[in-house]
C-alpha cells in the first residue's frame, strides 16, 4: 500500500528521515534502504538538512525509489527561486517521486556556507501554492504546462517555544492546509501527555498529524535540546532515565520506540529522525513493536 | 539618498478609509530631495484625499506634519502631541521612517504612502538612477568606482556577460553596461590590470545574507 493510499484509508503510517551524503558516495544511502526495506512505509529525504551542503534530495528520493522505498522529498525556499524549485517538482515527477513535503530551511547563519544569499524567493505557503498551481497544469507566470505532476503534499510545523508560539504555529500550519498540505509532520515529541494536549487542538486542521519521533543519542543531547527548546517537553525524569541506564545507548532506542508506540494510538503516523544512527532503525522499531 | 514613489491614490485611499483622522506625516530628508514625501507632496496628498472623502460623503480629518527626519526617534517625538487626536498615521517617509515610527507609537496604526525604492543618485531634473545596494563590504576600489552589485542586472563581478550591445545591458536597453563603464573607467585612469584581478565568491553575510545588520559604534553608543 502506498503512503497515499495510507494517509487516504487512515492507516498508521511509518516514516524514516534518511539523508544524502556530503559527496558521491551513496552506498551508506542504498544498504541503509535495504535494511529498511519493509519495515517502514516511506522515507523522508531532507535537502540541506541543518544547512550543510550535500548531494541534493532530488537524487536521494530517486536513489531510494531505484531501491523500492517510496521517498517522500522535502521542497524548501531558501536555496531556489521559484524558477529552480518549479523546475525541480516537475523533475522530481518525472522521475518518479510522488510525495512532497514543503518544509523551512535553517538560517543561512547557521549553515555550513554562511557566506552564501539566502533566495526566499517563495516562503512556505508561496511554495505550496506553485505545486497547486502545477498540479492543476499551470505554472507560477500562469503559462500551460505540457503535463501536469501528481503529488501528496505535507508541511512541516516548526518546533514552537511556549504557548503563545504555538498559537501562531497552528495558525501558520491551518494556513498552510488551507493553501493545499494534505498532511502535518509534527516537531519533535517526547512528553505524550503534551502531545495529546496539542492533538487536542490540532485534530481541526482536519488532516492527517504525522508525529516526529527524535532519537536523543546522549544524555548531552537531552541536555541540549530541553535547555534550548523548552517548550519541547524534555523532563528531568526522562533525562535522569538515560543517565542511570546501564545501557545508555540502547536506553535511548527503547525511548524512542517506546514514544513511537504510545503514538500509534495518538496520531496518524510517526517520523523518525534518527541524524546519523539511521542502522539502528531496526531495533527502535523491534522496541515500538512496529 | 534614499529614494522613493508615492503609492497610487486608490491604494493610499484603502489605507485610511477605514479611519475619521489621520496624521500624514512628511519627511525633510531624502524623500524631499526625490519629491516623493516632503512638505510639498504631503499638501498635495492631503488635498487629494480630502477631495475624495469629501465627494464620497465621508467626514474625513487630515492634520499634516513634516519632521526633520522620520528615521530618527529625536524627531519622531514630535509627533506624540498630534497623535491623541488622531485614529491613524499616513507617513510619507521612506521605510525606515514607517517603521520608527511604528516602532515608538505602537497602539496607533501607521501606513505606508510611500513605495520605497532604492539608493541612488539624482542622474538629471527628474531622473533617479540605483547606485548602491548596502551590500556592506564595498568593491568600487576594484571596479572603478562603478558598482557591479547595483548596477550590473546579473550583479557579475569579473568581466560582462557579453550580452551588451553598444554599451547598453540587454535587459534594459535604457540601462548602461556596468562592465562597459567600468572598463571604460579603468581605462581612462590607466588601472586597467585592475580588471585582470579576479574578486572571489562575494561574501554575502555583510549584505544582510545571515539576518537584519547593525551597526554598534562602541564609542558613541550611551
Amino acid at each position: 500500500m502506498s503512503f497515499q493510499e495510507r494517509l487516504s484509508t487512515g492507516e498508521f503510517v511509518i516514516l524514516a528521515e534518511m539523508n544524502t551524503p556530503k559527496g558521491v558516495d551513496t552506498s551508506p544511502l542504498v544498504s541503509l534502504a535495504r535494511r529498511l526495506k519493509g519495515r517502514v512505509d516511506a522515507v523522508t529525504v531532507p535537502d540541506m538538512d541543518n544547512g550543510i551542503m550535500r548531494m541534493s534530495a532530488l537524487a536521494g528520493a530517486v536513489i531510494l525509489n531505484q531501491q523500492g522505498i517510496e521517498p517522500i522529498l522535502h521542497v524548501y525556499c531558501r536555496d531556489r527561486n521559484r524558477m529552480a524549485l518549479q523546475g525541480d517538482i516537475l523533475t522530481a515527477y518525472a522521475l518518479g517521486i510522488q510525495n512532497l513535503v514543503v518544509v523551512d530551511s535553517e538560517d543561512i547563519a547557521n549553515c555550513d556556507h554562511q557566506e552564501t544569499m539566502p533566495v526566499n524567493d517563495l516562503d512556505e505557503l508561496g511554495l505550496i501554492g506553485a505545486i497547486r498551481s502545477l498540479q492543476q497544469g499551470v505554472d507560477l507566470a500562469g503559462l500551460e504546462l505540457n503535463g501536469a505532476p501528481k503529488f501528496v503534499v505535507g508541511c512541516t510545523m516548526a518546533q514552537y517555544a511556549d504557548e503563545q508560539a504555538l498559537e501562531r504555529e497552528l495558525e501558520a500550519t491551518r494556513k498552510k492546509v488551507e493553501g493545499g498540505a494534505e498532511f502535518v509532520v509534527t516537531p519533535a515529541v517526547y512528553d505524550l501527555k503534551l502531545f495529546s494536549s496539542f492533538m487536542d487542538r490540532a485534530e481541526s486542521l482536519g488532516v492527517p498529524i504525522i508525529a516526529t519521533v527524535f532519537l536523543l543519542k546522549s544524555v548531552g543531547s537531552a541536555r541540549y535540546i530541553a535547555n534550548t527548546e523548552p517548550a519541547s517537553g524534555i523532563s528531568e525524569e526522562l533525562i535522569r532515565r538515560i543517565r542511570k541506564a546501564s545501557d545508555r545507548e540502547m536506553e535511548c532506542l527503547r525511548l524512542a520506540g517506546e514514544t513511537a508506540a504510545a503514538l500509534k494510538e495518538l496520531a496518524q503516523g510517526v517520523r523518525f529522525v534518527t541524524l546519523g544512527w539511521e542502522h539502528r532503525l531496526p531495533a527502535i522499531l523491534d522496541y515500538a513493536g512496529l | 539618498m534614499i529614494t522613493a514613489e508615492r503609492k497610487p491614490i486608490e491604494e493610499l485611499i484603502q489605507s485610511v478609509k477605514p479611519y475619521r483622522s489621520i496624521l500624514l506625516a512628511g519627511c525633510n530628508e531624502c524623500v524631499t530631495v526625490c519629491a516623493a514625501g516632503g512638505r510639498k507632496e504631503v499638501g498635495v496628498l492631503a488635498s487629494a484625499l480630502k477631495m475624495h472623502f469629501l465627494k464620497a460623503g465621508k467626514p474625513f480629518e487630515i492634520q499634516e506634519i513634516t519632521l526633520e527626519r522620520q528615521c530618527d526617534p529625536e524627531y519622531v517625538e514630535q509627533l506624540a502631541s498630534n497623535l491623541d487626536q488622531v485614529d491613524a498615521v499616513l507617513s510619507m517617509a521612506c521605510g525606515c521612517g514607517v517603521q520608527e515610527v511604528a516602532r515608538r507609537f505602537h497602539n496607533k496604526p501607521v501606513f505606508p504612502a510611500l513605495n520605497t525604492k532604492f539608493m541612488g543618485a539624482s542622474e538629471r531634473q527628474g531622473v533617479w538612477s540605483e547606485r548602491c545596494q548596502g551590500c556592506g563590504d564595498c568593491v568600487l576600489g576594484y571596479t572603478g568606482g562603478i558598482c557591479p552589485v547595483a548596477r550590473c542586472s546579473k550583479q557579475l563581478f569579473n568581466g560582462p556577460c557579453g550580452g551588451s550591445s553598444n554599451g547598453k545591458c540587454e535587459v534594459d536597453p535604457n540601462v548602461d553596461c556596468a562592465w562597459q563603464l567600468i572598463w571604460d573607467r579603468l581605462k581612462a585612469l590607466g588601472m586597467t590590470e585592475r580588471y585582470e584581478e579576479n574578486l572571489p565568491a562575494k561574501d554575502w553575510r555583510p549584505a544582510g545574507g545571515a539576518g537584519p545588520r547593525r551597526i554598534i559604534r562602541e564609542d558613541m553608543a550611551l
